[in-house]
């Protein structure tokens, strides 16, 4: 009876069991999947919308890619800097890990920004979520819809990053938490890599 | 340390040629082809590098990797070709 008490308790105390991985990683990848799946069937509507639109304007004439591709690489930086952090957080190099969550935290800041100036750019040229100038009028519910979805994830992104930051210079958060936060910001750049190509390029 | 900076590197080569892609005239279904190749290469270098899925065990990447896939075949393979019936339709029949 002891020692099946015992067996449970370790099961329940996050184990090594069934994943070779603990209770906190292996619920943040159980979000990402379910969050994943959310921003999938998005993305799926939108395809559905796109090939049922008589006009669907030409990305180019709309966006100026080049700032799009400044946007990714922004965010492909901070997810590089947010690796390194997570590397040195395990290898205990708190400086280090701060140096580079607090970096994170910054090119998720520049991203937020420029998709500001995006969004006031295209409102100021009629873009709305009912009706746009350019074509079919789910183009603009579209836009706003996954590039608005996304930027909610950056914010939180780097309300996370700014936490964790606070936390890693008290001594508090230890290396599972930089992780943590590094599997959720690299998830928000997985996401972007899936709008920048279906929705600005395709 | 060296790893991650290497991968930023690829995935940055990977952007440059996605753009340049985007401004070649290639054939529409061999652009499509290529980028969603490229897409879910790039999606694969960050899962299995930043994310350090590689380095898991195969019943958790089986689980992400399946989970993701299976429900997108079903939401693009399945599903969003009716919107291309749809279309035809209502090109045939008109709006009503």
């Amino acid at each position: 009876m002891a020692h099946s008490d015992a067996r449970t308790l370790d099961r329940w105390a996050g184990g090594v069991c069934p994943f070779d991985a603990g209770w906190r990683k292996v619920m943040m990848w159980w979000f990402i999947v379910t969050d994943g799946l959310l921003f999938a069937g998005f993305l799926a509507s939108y395809g559905y919308a796109r090939v049922l639109a008589f006009q669907w304007p030409p990305q180019s004439d709309v966006f100026s890619l080049k700032y799009i591709a400044a946007m990714t690489f922004v965010l492909i930086t901070s997810s590089a800097t947010m690796a390194s952090a997570v590397q040195d957080a395990k290898q205990g190099r708190r400086g280090g890990a701060l140096k580079y969550v607090l970096l994170t935290a910054l090119g998720g800041l520049v991203f937020l920004g420029m998709q500001a100036y995006e969004w006031t750019h295209l409102i100021g040229e009629g873009a709305r979520l009912t009706h746009n100038p350019w074509g079919d009028a789910s183009f603009g519910s579209y836009f706003f819809l996954l590039t608005g979805f996304h930027g909610t994830h950056v914010l939180t992104g780097v309300i996370i990053l700014v936490t964790t930051a606070a936390r890693l210079a008290r001594g508090i958060t230890k290396e599972d938490g930089v992780e943590m936060a590094g599997l959720y910001w690299h998830f928000v750049d997985l996401v972007w890599v899936f709008i920048f190509t279906l929705f600005y390029l395709v | 340390m060296r790893t991650y900076w290497i991968t930023w590197s690829v995935l940055l080569v990977f952007t440059v040629v996605m753009l340049w892609a985007d401004s070649a005239s290639l054939p529409r279904q061999v652009f499509v082809v290529f980028m969603i190749v490229a897409m879910l290469t790039k999606a694969s270098i960050i899962g299995a590098n930043f994310m350090h899925l590689r380095f898991e065990r195969a019943g958790l990447i089986l689980t992400v990797v399946v989970g993701l896939l299976v429900t997108g075949t079903v939401l693009y393979v399945l599903i969003a070709p009716d919107a291309t019936r749809i279309h035809e339709m209502v090109t045939k029949y008109g709006p009503r």
